[in-house]
This record gives structure tokens, sequence and C-alpha cells, in this order.
């Protein structure tokens, strides 16, 4: 394995070394430095021009250039943005750390919406709910995501903060959303045509009554969870976890997650003292997620029964999610004093930046509304490569339902669940790593385009400007990077693949 | 880690495993045998006479001078009923007309009333005066002056997205040429030669696709923006060289849009090449060329096909983006692209300078994607063996009646068991 | 799932699925299939697989149902697990122990299935989930039936796995089906499906996808387990072979329709159907026209010693031979990281003018290496190949055209060989036109002349290869390979792929061909039967050597390696009371050699 590593490594070196050469001698005909100084006026412009040319060491070859550059960047000297004269190390000090949170968070929530869709599309082959996946997902795949994005930017965010300001109930678009709610869950759930209209009327009426409650209420206007809502929402997910994973039938996995569930809900008063009194930073908050976790493991070892693994994974799981819906009721419990803000003035969904300049936020503050930020950006870039995880999926899960073991998982007299979930399931994630990083040098494009649209001082827009600046030395440093991430993601899948398929990690 | 793991799972096999498995449903493949035993099996029970000479199954239909369908035949009557292509074709279809008859096309003009891209007063703010009954409270259809609106220079601008669509359009097809020669050369020589010639070809496809396609566009849109200055051309050769940018921009384009179809076609011949008519051609004589040309690029078809009609999606998209962060087209040409970059400050107060070309966007490359996904059903001869949910529903219920009817005759036993629906049992378990 | 828990055989363990029926005897009936119709929904109606069939099966018999390609013969018994494909559905009745199978609902079928049936698949290869271990799998479906802690399950599988004869069962029980052998695999399926006792036991072509001895040693091992278990055995197969080694009854199906039912003596000595008759007729017999074992002359074969190789035999005239191999070895080149592979050395082989020379192996012995390198698709990386006085060793490409004109081959997969984009007249015509630069209309008469050699109407110059069936595609590629009137021509499993049927035409075209074009030809199976048909001397490979070359009637009757001994010992003959003979010699030769594959 090591050996196989060190191998990719020393590719991975080689093909960026040649990109950046080829890349080099692109930009060194497609930039021109000089152009806005041809058509100056100014009588000293020839003086400009030799200054320029000094500067940029621009009477050297361009093939000489490159070694230039090349050894000043292995030096760590990332060479200067010539209009602003600001070296390159300080320009990208915080475009880095924004762009990679945009495409990291857009990956990784179309993956998981992506997968899972796709899946249940997969297992509802030929039906009207597969079908109408089809389509939509043919639908995001031919949308310019530049005009996602302002379609975000300009209409659904603006028409959100004017409806924040002063709310109306638009009761038609209410019905219609709930209908739409109904449908795809019986589609999703399917079954016998009395099952299917069961669903539809169920989710059509909670879908309903959510919206209305929220609307009515004034719930939109101060969003919070409460202690209420996290133990609902904790309970579902536990007997969803557990009916997914282990079975209802497995008893102990099923008191496990439940204790965890009722235990993270109980836990919420103190941690709000917590909270009150201690200032927070992440690693309170990591701290506090392992410390939950831990907990959720003991739960699930004391439970224990012959299988103590699938109750400690599911307690984990549990308590996992109640963690997120604590932090997450925490954050909203800032909305009321942060949508006053001066800064904000009722307008929480921002269109703008990365985070609102001169907000005075607390840690809380703070997330919420780099919350508020990441929303749409990572929207537009999710609603696009969302569809091809959806139809790379239903493909994978296809073929592996084809294959000679499910079968022979049915003929063992397994549950459907277990069939779905054990056997075809682990198999149909495999081939995952290998589009996953095609994906994300595709988000990495992507976010060029969202960055851009929504202002962000990302890598994207650097490398936009640059290039409309003529600047060679941050283009370069931005095809270095995105070359370096997108050997990283191939690294990380073959790694993954092997981790994950016994026939290349047993006796590779 | 073996070799396998480096050929089995490259990226493209992603799309390789779609494109080979649209549908492949649990039961397809044993669908599939069935349905040829069936057929076979069948046909030689009703032909027993012919029959015997050659046994069951053999010989069927042997009496007949029956010339059979070719391939083509066969992928063209499976085209033309899947539903979503023929809606890909016409829509497409439409959108060319429409644009080609108002705007005409080269030197011919047009029959719309703006021939020339002007600047005029702007009429009650530029609305469009285009009306359908039923929409906004229309009451009568009427096109009027401007139907797509003024943009904020009083410009018309139906005749402004006619002409993007026929530069993206253009664009769009040209890129998808270039891509498809370079893609299937390299492909088929690495797939083909293997050994040091695919490692090399490889790698360089590997260079390109380690960029994401959008920063190399923009990097070659400058490049060709670029090329009137760097070649010193006088201003009537740069005004001529900028006219044609958009074939220009597509060549550069169609040079970096290839990777994934060269993957695809490589792996592709190189499971052509395990077939054993590759060697029985070898055998009889036949030289690399023949082979490749005679004997494997045409069973490649399917996917050579099907993948040159998605890049083209992907090239209007491309086109419209680069256009969009101003590396694309720019005028004197007009693009669809160009005009939601153009016109981006007045979409607060002008919102339809916004939805027209992306409309338009959005219906050319999703009727090509529609195209596109009906050649992969008709390539694949496995696709859509197995009947709707519904249609199996509907067959059950006429087996149940026919039954009834029988046992009502004789004494049969009527359980009919439903026990292939694991499909549809499946989420009563999950549930 | 759930039930009445009973106690069972695991004393410590409460089963979770119902027993139908408690406990079998011997000879009880434990399943009566009535009326059994299988359907499929294809096109716009439906098309019937399988029709009316009824048959009783007792616990401890074991009942072949045997049929060519598409006779139904596996779906019938899959629609008794509801394991039919989504477009299928079964009528009638089948009742399992006074349990109605056929309209049951899915939770109750499920706990049917792996607990009162069970089943053994064809591919072992795919039939196991690669990421899992073969423990983990068979543990799995012990739980599935049983409440009983993962310790006693693993305790249990390892028992099975010493069962089914797994060598080292507790090493073996953590790894992953890739790291065990085909014959290891298909045993691991067999522990899983007796896991739970089953009352019925479904094997489905449980060794087709098998090596003849690999095939010999699970024969062997389902025999022991039939007195072991009291299950009752459905035995599904198109090889006559394995039939008369198992079967106490038989089902006969065609076309969906079972034409004869009777005991195994009944069918194999008194077939009463027609399409029995024919069917038995058809299948190859080993050594069957051999009228004594006694000799005077010794055997005329030769031998691999300890390192040396079988030596080039004696030239029967002084034409040169239209195959001559001298110390040849094929070698697959390091491709990456893998590394080079032999597959084939120190191969000595002469094939005089118009004779038949059979090469018999099992799979990855390297005979198809040989048949492809006599064909230069291979290189040769050592001594000396010559084709027909063609000295083909390091030729060029272009040296090569002339030679081309020598040779024919015939490959394996009649699907495959053909390109399916080319009118078969095409293809048929390609030697043709690149040698003899025909075209129009006397290719065309030529090719018409082809046509009427294999016995196919000439309008079927025109169809495309997917319109043509299995044996008609093998026909026409025999036509194309004999296009230029080759020296030799290569049969690489030519009749592999085919029906026993079909299989015994394309022979009989075969030899009448050959006595027409007068043609030499290696002909390459897996299957000593067909070869022994057709040629007049073998050889036999093994792992990339010959072991053995001589003459026919010796190499079938008198081997004298023991590996052919082994070869010809695991070959079922479809004739039962000899095959019980063949039987005793071939389970000593295993228990001596302590083989387990």
């Amino acid at each position: 394995m090591a050996r196989f590593i060190a191998r990719r490594l020393a590719l991975a070196v080689g093909t960026l070394f040649v990109l950046s050469f080829l890349m080099y001698g692109l930009l060194e005909f497609a930039l021109d430095p000089l152009v806005d100084l041809r058509e100056n006026p100014a009588p000293n412009r020839q003086e400009l021009i030799d200054n320029r040319i000094r500067l940029l060491n621009l009477d050297v070859p361009w093939y000489q250039r490159y070694f230039l550059w090349l050894g000043n960047f292995l030096t760590g000297d990332f060479g200067i943005a010539w209009r602003t004269m600001q070296p390159v190390a300080t320009l990208v000090r915080g475009a880095i750390a924004t762009s990679v949170q945009l495409v990291f968070a857009a990956t990784i929530i179309s993956i998981l919406l992506g997968v899972t869709i796709g899946l249940v599309s997969a297992l509802r082959q030929y039906t009207s709910f597969d079908y109408a996946i089809t389509f939509v997902s043919f639908l995001l795949y031919s949308l310019p995501i530049f005009w996602v994005a302002v379609l975000l930017k300009q209409f659904l965010a603006i028409g959100a903060n004017d409806y924040l300001q002063s709310p109306t109930v638009n009761w038609p678009l209410v019905v219609i959303l709930s209908i739409v709610s109904g449908l795809f869950w019986a589609g999703a759930l399917g079954g016998k045509r009395a099952k299917r209209i069961q669903v539809f009327v169920g989710a059509f009426v909670v879908t309903l009554a959510v919206f209305a409650g929220a609307l009515l209420t004034g719930w939109v206007n101060n969003p919070t969870i409460g202690i209420v809502g996290i133990g609902v929402l904790s309970v579902a997910l536990a007997l969803g976890v557990s009916a997914l994973f282990a079975g209802m039938n497995n008893k102990r996995a099923l008191y496990a997650a439940l204790t965890t569930a009722v235990l993270g809900t109980v836990l919420w008063w103190p941690l709000q003292w917590l909270f009150f009194y201690v200032e927070m930073n992440w690693l309170w908050i990591i701290g506090l997620l392992a410390l939950s976790l831990a907990l959720a493991a003991l739960i699930g070892w004391l439970f224990g029964g012959p299988d103590r693994q699938i109750s400690i994974r599911g307690a984990m799981i549990t308590a996992l999610f109640t963690s997120v819906l604590i932090f997450v009721d925490r954050v909203l419990q800032t909305w009321v004093p942060y949508n006053n803000a001066p800064q904000i003035r009722g307008r929480p969904l921002a269109t703008i930046g990365a985070s609102t300049p001169g907000l005075n936020a607390d840690f809380w503050m703070a997330q919420l509304d780099r919350a508020t930020h990441i929303m749409l950006p990572t929207l537009a870039l999710v609603l696009i490569s969302f569809a091809t995880y959806v139809r790379y999926q239903r493909g994978a899960m296809l073929e592996v339902l084809n294959q000679d073991y499910i079968r022979t998982a049915r003929a063992k007299g397994l549950s459907e669940r277990v069939v779905i979930v054990r056997h075809a399931l682990r198999n149909a994630l495999m081939p995952l790593a290998s589009i996953v990083p095609v994906d994300f040098i595709t988000l990495i494009g992507g976010a060029v385009i969202t960055e851009t649209i929504f202002g962000w001082a990302g890598m994207g827009r650097l490398f936009i400007t640059s290039m409309d600046g003529q600047e060679v030395d941050p283009v370069m440093f931005y095809i270095i990077l995105t070359g370096g991430l997108a050997m990283i993601a191939n690294l990380v899948a073959d790694f993954l693949y092997a981790v994950i398929d016994p026939r290349i990690r047993v006796n590779a | 880690m073996s070799n396998d793991r480096f050929q089995n799972n490259e990226p493209d096999d992603a799309d390789r495993l779609e494109q080979a498995l649209p549908d492949g449903p649990q039961a397809d493949r044993e669908i599939g045998v069935d349905a040829n035993d069936a057929g076979e099996a069948a046909s030689a029970r009703t032909g027993e006479a012919t029959a015997d000479a050659y046994g069951r199954g053999e010989g069927v239909g042997e009496g007949q001078e029956v010339q059979g369908l070719s391939q083509g035949q066969i992928v063209w009557s499976r085209f033309i009923r899947h539903r979503g292509a023929i809606f890909g074709l016409v829509t497409l279809g439409l959108v060319i007309l429409l644009s080609v008859l108002s705007m005409g096309i080269g030197p011919i003009p047009g029959l719309w009333r703006v021939q020339e891209i002007t600047s005029g007063d702007v009429i009650d703010g530029g609305r469009p005066t285009l009306s359908v009954p039923g929409i906004g409270g229309a009451t009568g259809f009427a096109i009027g002056a401007n139907p797509f609106g003024q943009d904020s220079l009083g410009r018309d601008y139906f005749a402004q997205v006619m002409l993007g669509v026929q530069t993206s359009l253009l664009v769009a097809f040209i890129l998808g040429i270039v891509a498809l020669l370079i893609g299937v050369t390299v492909g088929s020589a690495a797939g083909f030669y293997r050994g040091k010639v695919d490692m090399a070809l490889m790698r360089f496809t590997d260079l390109i696709i380690t960029l994401p396609v959008i920063v190399l566009g923009a990097v070659l849109g400058a490049l060709v923006s670029r090329v009137p200055l760097r070649i010193g051309a006088g201003p009537e050769l740069t005004a001529s060289i900028r006219e044609n940018m958009p074939v220009m921009l597509a060549v550069a384009l169609g040079c970096i849009l290839w990777t994934g179809l060269a993957r695809l076609v490589r792996s592709e011949f190189l499971t052509l090449r395990e077939r054993e008519f590759v060697d029985s051609a070898r055998v009889a004589g036949a030289s690399d060329w023949r082979i490749i040309t005679k004997h494997m690029l045409p069973n490649a078809i399917g996917v050579i096909v099907v993948n040159g009609t998605l890049l083209m999606s992907a090239a209007v998209t491309l086109e419209a983006a680069l256009s969009f962060v101003n590396f694309g087209i720019g005028p004197p040409n007009i693009s669809l692209g160009y005009l939601i970059s153009d016109n981006q400050g007045a979409f607060s107060t002008r919102p339809w300078l916004f939805w027209w070309p992306g409309l338009f966007i959005i219906l050319i490359a999703l009727s090509i994607n529609f195209i596109g996904d009906g050649l992969r059903d008709a390539f694949d001869p496995r696709t859509k063996k197995i009947p709707s949910a519904r249609a199996m529903a509907k067959a059950e219920k006429q087996l149940v009646a026919s039954r009834g009817a029988a046992s009502a005759q004789s004494n049969g036993a009527t359980a009919v068991q439903s026990n292939g629906a694991t499909a549809v049992q499946s989420k009563e378990d999950a549930s | 799932m759930s039930s009445t828990p009973s106690r069972s055989v695991f004393t410590d363990a409460i089963k979770l699925s119902k027993d139908t029926g408690g406990p079998v005897a011997k000879g009880d009936v434990i399943l009566d299939v009535k009326d059994l119709t299988v359907r499929f929904w294809v096109g716009q109606e439906w098309f019937t697989a399988v029709e009316n069939m009824s048959y009783q099966l007792r616990a401890g018999e074991v009942l072949a149902i045997v049929g060519e390609s598409g006779s139904g013969k596996t779906q019938s018994s899959m629609s008794l697990l509801g394991l039919l494909p989504p477009t299928g559905r079964a009528t009638g009745s089948a009742d399992l122990k006074g349990t109605e199978l056929v309209g049951m609902s899915i939770q109750e079928l499920r706990e049917v299935r792996g607990n009162e049936i069970s089943v053994i698949f064809q591919e072992p290869m795919t039939a196991l989930n690669p990421v899992y271990t073969v423990g983990f799998q068979i543990v799995e479906t012990l739980r599935t039936h049983y409440l009983i802690n993962p310790g006693a399950a693993k305790e249990r599988a390892i028992d099975l796995m010493r069962m089914v004869e797994i060598p080292d069962p507790e090493d073996s029980f953590n790894k992953f089906p890739h790291q065990l052998s085909g014959g290891q695999r298909q045993r691991i399926m067999i522990a899983q499906a007796l896991a739970c006792e089953p009352k019925l036991l479904i094997a489905d072509e449980p060794t087709t996808a098998l090596d003849v001895t690999v095939q010999a040693e699970i024969l062997k091992l389902m025999r022991q387990l039939r007195e072991r278990v009291s299950a009752g055995i459905i035995l599904i197969t198109h090889d006559m072979g394995v039939v008369a080694d198992m079967a106490d009854r038989i089902i006969v199906m065609k076309d969906g329709r079972v034409v004869e039912h009777g005991s195994s003596d009944e069918i194999f000595n008194h077939p009463q159907h027609p399409y029995t008759q024919q069917l038995l007729a058809s299948v190859p017999h080993l050594a069957e026209h051999v009228e004594s074992t006694e000799f005077d002359t010794p055997p005329r074969t030769v031998i691999e010693a300890e390192g040396t190789p079988v030596p080039l035999n004696e030239p029967l005239s002084d034409a040169a031979p239209a195959l001559l191999m001298e110390d040849v070895a094929i070698v697959y080149p390091k491709q990456g990281r893998r590394a080079e592979f032999r597959a084939a050395e120190h191969i000595n082989l002469r094939v005089e003018q118009g004779e038949v020379v059979g090469l018999v192996g099992e799979s990855g012995s390297g005979k198809t290496t040989i048949g492809r390198a006599a064909v230069a698709l291979l290189p040769v990386r050592e001594g000396r190949l010559t084709v027909a006085g063609h000295d083909i060793t390091n030729a060029s490409m272009k040296e090569l055209k002339p030679f081309r004109k020598t040779v024919g081959i015939v490959f394996q997969d009649p699907g495959s060989s053909l390109n399916p984009r080319l009118p078969v007249g095409e293809s048929i015509g390609e030697p043709l036109l690149l040698h003899e630069g025909l075209k129009g209309a006397d290719l065309s008469r030529r090719v018409e002349d082809l046509l009427d050699s294999v016995h196919l109407p000439r309008s079927m110059r025109n169809r495309y290869p997917h319109e043509l069936s299995g044996g008609q595609r093998q026909r026409i590629g025999i036509a194309r390979s004999l296009a230029l009137n080759p020296k030799l021509l290569i049969a690489d499993e030519p009749t592999s792929a085919l029906d026993v049927s079909v299989q015994a035409r394309v022979l009989k075209l075969f030899k009448e061909l050959q006595e027409q074009y007068g043609f030499a030809c290696l002909f390459i199976s897996h299957d000593l039967a067909v070869v022994e048909q057709v040629s007049t001397r073998i050889a036999v490979m093994h792992r990339g050597h010959l072991v053995e070359v001589g003459d026919t009637l010796d190499i079938v009757t008198r081997p004298q390696h023991p590996y052919t001994q082994r070869l010809l010992s695991a070959v079922p003959v479809p004739d039962p009371a000899e095959q019980r003979k063949r039987r005793e010699l071939r389970d000593a030769i295993i228990e001596r050699e302590h083989l387990v594959s």
C-alpha cells in the first residue's frame, strides 16, 4: 500500500509539473500585461512599458521565465499580482479557506442527496417516481450553473427577504408544495395502490400542517427548535435508524437508539447553561461531539446482546444527529438579534460575500452569519452536481441488483431490507469512489462561477479577476492549487476504494 | 493493487456503466434470455416442419427469403419509439426553424422586421409585447413589435436572442465535431494499440482533465481573443477574425472537451479487442486499419454517437458560462450567455432580459440531452425489455382473468403468485 | 418475520422461522407439484415458460430436471421459492409438506427460503457477495432463521465448512470469496445451503462452471451429503453425465413441457419419447466404441517424465507437417504491475497433414494459448513454430500475409466471433476479399458455395449474426474459416457453447467437411468425449505443459500419466450403471491424491 501511494504521488507531482509548464506557455499567449499601456496616450508611455517589462521579466523568453517562476514558487514565493502589487500569498490567504468551504459543503451535500435519491429511484425502477426523477435530473443537467446562481440570487434570495419583511401566506403555493411532497413520498415509498394513497394523504397533511404552523405562528421570523422539537426529531430518527440498519426485531438496538435520543434531549438543558457561561469555540464543539459519541457508544455497549456493534452504531448515529440538532438550536437562538442587527436590517439571506462585514457577532451568531451566506452558492452548486450522482447511482444500483449474489441473498431468506442495505448498497457505493474526484473537479469549476456571482472573495473569483487583469502569478497559483486538489481527490478516492473493496485490500 | 483497478474504475467508467446499463434491472438479463429463448422456442413450435432439419430453434423461418433488418434500422426503429427523444428532436427542430426563419442564416436575410441590431426608443419600459391567452391575464394572442421586449438601449431582444441561439448552436456543433474527431482518434489508438501508446495518450488525457473545463476554457477563450494582436493583424483582418470568433472559440474548446469521449472509446475498444471477431478478422488477414475502421469503430458507434450528442449539450452550457464571465463570445457576436452577462445589472427592473436567453439555453440543452438518451436506449439492445410497474399490474389482471375463465372449465388451481414483485416488495420492508 | 419459536437440532438456538410440516423421514413425500405453470410477460403477451408440470419428490431422493437451454427447467424450480424475475408469474400448486408455496406471501416465503428450501447456484464466482467473508455469509443464513448468538453460529459455520471439506475451516472462515478457488467457493455455497438443514435442496447446474476434475470432487461431496441429510434434492442440469452420476429419477423437459418422467434406469435404458432418445443419442459418450480393454500391444502414448517434456512424435510421412511446434514457449508479457505469465512451455507437437489432433485440458491449462499461437495471434517466445512449411516464429506482419491463407480458426463463442455489424455473407467473404481480391459476383458465388457446404440456405448471407441461432452462427464460423481452403484449422472449443443436440449436428458436419476438404486440425476442447469423437490422436495439457500425447484409443482406455488418469476418471458418462463403476475408481483417485480444489 505504501508503495502504491508513493507511486501515485510521484505520478501526481510529475503531472503537476507538466501541467504548470504547459499552462504557463498558454498564459504567455493568452494574457497581455501591457494591454493597458498600449493605448496609453501618456508621454512617458515607453518608459512605463519598460518599467513593466523589467518588473515582470518580460524580456526573458517565457520558458526561461517559467523556471524562474518555478524556482520562486518552490521556495515559497508565489509572486505578485502586479496591478495592486500585493503578494499572491496575501491575496490567497482567506480565499483558499472560503473556496474549500464552499466546494466541500457542496460535494458532501450532493453526494448524500444524489446517492439517496438515485438509490430509491433504482429500487422504484419503471414507476412514475423513477420517470419523474429521471426527468428532473435531465432538467438539472441542462441548467447552466451561472443561470441558476443568478436565479437564486436575483429572484429567490430577494424574494425570500421581501417575504420575511412582510409575511403574507401564499396559500396556493403552500398547497402545491404539499401536493408535491405527498407525491414524492408516495412515489418513494411505493407499494400497493392503497398504501400509496395513505402515504400521499399522510405526507400532504403533515407538510401542510408544518407549513401552516410555521407561517401562521410566525415561526419563520423566529425559527427555533426547542427541547420539544429536539425530542420529537431525535426519537423519530432513532426509530428510523433502527428500522433501516438493525431491523425492528432487534429490540436491543432499538432501545439503545431510543435511550440515546432521550438522553440527548435531556442534556439540552444543562448544555444551555454551559453555552451561556462559557464562550464557545470549535475546539469545545468538537470535544462535546466526541463526548456525546462516546456516551452513545457506551449506551450501545451496555445494551449489548449478541450484536453489540449494531447497537453501538445505531446509538452513535442517533447521538450525532441529536448533537447537530442541539447545535442548530443554539445557533437559531441568535436569529432575532442577528436579524435586527444594523447590517442585516431584516434581510437575512445574503447575496454578496462570505460574511457580513462589521457584524459584532459571538461564536453562535458568526455561525448563523456563515450559514446565511453559504446557503445560496452551495445550493447552486448542489443543484448542478446532484443530478450526476442521481443518474450515476441509479445505474450502479441497478447493476448491482442484477448480480447473482443478490439472488443468493434473497434465496437465503433475508428480508428485502437486509438484501438492499447490507448486500446491494455496499457494492453499489464502491464505484462511487471513481466518480467523486471527477465531480469534485467539476465543482471547483462551478465555484468559479458562483463565487463571481455571489461576490465571494474565493479562489475562483481570484482566478477570473486575475485573468481579466492579465496577472500571471495569481492565475498560476490557482492552477497549481486546483491541480493539486484534483490529485489529492484522486488519491483519496483510490485509497477509499482500496479500503472498501476487499478484492483490492486483501492480497493486493 | 493491479492494473485492473486502474482500467476498470476510471471515472469515465461511470458514464460507461450508465451507458451500458441505463436501465439494466435485476432481471433484465434473465428476461433477455427468456425472451430470446421464448421467441426461439415459440417459433420452433410453429414452424416444426422446417425446424426438423436443424433442430429446435435452429432454422427458424428459414424458408422465407426475408432480408433481415440491419443494426441501423433496428436502432432507428427503437429511437423513434422513444418519447423523450422525439420530444427533444421536435423542440430542437422548432428552435432552429424559429431562429433561421426570423434572422436568416449567413447572408440570407430572415423574415423578422429587425435584421440589424440597433438601439432605439424604449417603449413601455421595454416590456415584452408577446401575449398568449391565459398567461399574465392576456386575452388574445399577439406578437407585437418587441415580443421578447427591449434591453435598456431599446434594442429588440427577440432579434438578439435568435442570433444568440444561432451562435450557440453553431458553437455546439463545431465543438462537438472537433471533440468527436480528437476523442475518437485518441481513444481508438489507445484502446487498439494498448501498451506504450495507450500509456502516453492516457497520461495526456489525465493532464487535461486535471483542470476544470471552465478554467481551461477561460484561458483558451482569452487566448483566442488575443489572436489578432499576437499575429499583428491589421484592422480589416482583425475585424474579420472577430467576426469568426465563435468558430475559433468552438475549435479551441473542442480541443479540451474530447477527454471523456476518448476514455469511453478507449475502454470500448479494450473490450472489443477481446471479442473473437477481431481475432477472426486478423486471422483472415485484415490490416490494423481495416480492423479499426471496418470491425471496431462500427461496433463502438453507439458510444460515439451518444456521447457526441451529450458533448454538444455540454458545449451549449459551457459556451454560455464562458461568455458570462467574458472569456467567451463578445461583440460583435451575440451569444445567449453574453446576453445574460451583458444585461446582468438590469435584471431586477427588466427580468425578461434574464428569462428569455435562459429559456433557450435550457430548451436547447434539454432537447439534446433527451435525444442523447433516446440514442442510448436505441443502441443498447437490452433496454426496455421490462414493462413498467403499471403495465405489469395490468398484465397480471389480464392473467388472473384468463385463469379465472379457464378454471371455470377445468379444475385447475388458480392461485397466482406475484412472487416476482420483489422490487415492489422492498419498500414494504424498508418502511 | 416471527412465529412460534420451536426447538430444533440447534440445541442452544431458537428457530425464528416456521418449520413446515414437522420432521421428515426418508421416503416421505416432501414436495408435491401439480400443474405448475410459469408465464412471462414478454412484449405484449404472456409467454408460457413452464406448462402444467407435475411431480412428487421424496425425502432423500435426487430428482434431476434435464433439458436444453430455454426448456424452462430453471424457472420451474425458481418459482417454488418465488425467485422469478419481476415479469414472471407462477400458477398451479406446489405443496411442501402441507404448505402451499404458490401464491404464498413474501413474508411467509422468506421463512421458507434458506430454511426449508435452499439453492445452490451455478456460478460460485458471482453467487457470493465479494465484500463479505464466506464465514459471514454462512453465519448470516443461520442467524436469519435462528436466534443464535454469533459465537455459536460461527462454530456451526465452521462445522459446516468442515463437512464440505474446506481445508483449514477456522482460517477460511475469514476469507473473502476471491481468495478461494472455484471449487472451494462452490463448497461454501453448499455449506450455506445446508446450514439450516433444509427439506429441499435445489441445485441449479451446480458443476457447470467448474472444471471436470473439480466437478468430480463436488459430485463426490454431494453424494456423501445426500446420505447424511434427509433432504430431497432437485438437480437441474443439461449434463447427462452428471445426471447419470447423481439422479434417482429424471424429468426431461423441452420447451416448457415435461416430455418424459421416470426412474434413472427407465430414462437411460428405455427412453420412450423421441426427444429423449434424440437427446441421449446426441450426448458424446467417452470410450463408447471401445470393444475390449484387453490389448496385445503396449500403449502408444508418450508422457512427461520428471523434468523432461513430452518429445516430438515421429513423423508419419515425408510431407511437411501441418503444424510443428518444437520446444515452444508462449509468454504473456508483463503488463503494468502484473508479472509476466508463461502460459505454455516446452511444447513439442506435430500435426501431420490431414490429421485431426485433439488438445485437451482444463481452464487455464494453456490449450487456447497454443491454438492462438498457431495462427500467429500470439508471438512465440522460445522454440520454433512451423505451419505448413512457413516458419512463423519471428515473422513480421508482412511475412505473415501468405501464411494466413494456410490457416483458419473457429472460435468457441459463436456470438462473439462474428462482427455484429456485418451481414454474415460479408464475414464469410472477408478472407476471399483480402487474399484473392474477389469482388462482386465471383465473391457471391464463392460465399454461396461455402454456405452450401455447411448446409445453410444461401439466403442467409444477408442476415446479421443476431438473427441466427447459436448453431447457425457456428456453421457460419466454420464456413468462414474454410473460405481459403486452409491446410490447418484450429478449432477452439467450437461446440462448448452449444446445446448437446446442436453440438452433435455441428460435430457431424465437422467430420463431413474434414473428409471433404482434408485439412489438418488441432481440435481444442475441455471435453474428452467430444475430442475422442473427432480426433485420431490426443494431446493432454496441464498447467502449461503437455503431459501426455498418444493415440486416441490409448489415451481414453490406457492413460499413463496420473493427470490423464484423473481427468479421464472424472468425466461422468451418460450411463448410470457404467458411471457407478467409474465413480468408485474416481473416488479412489480423489482419495489417493487428497486433492481438494
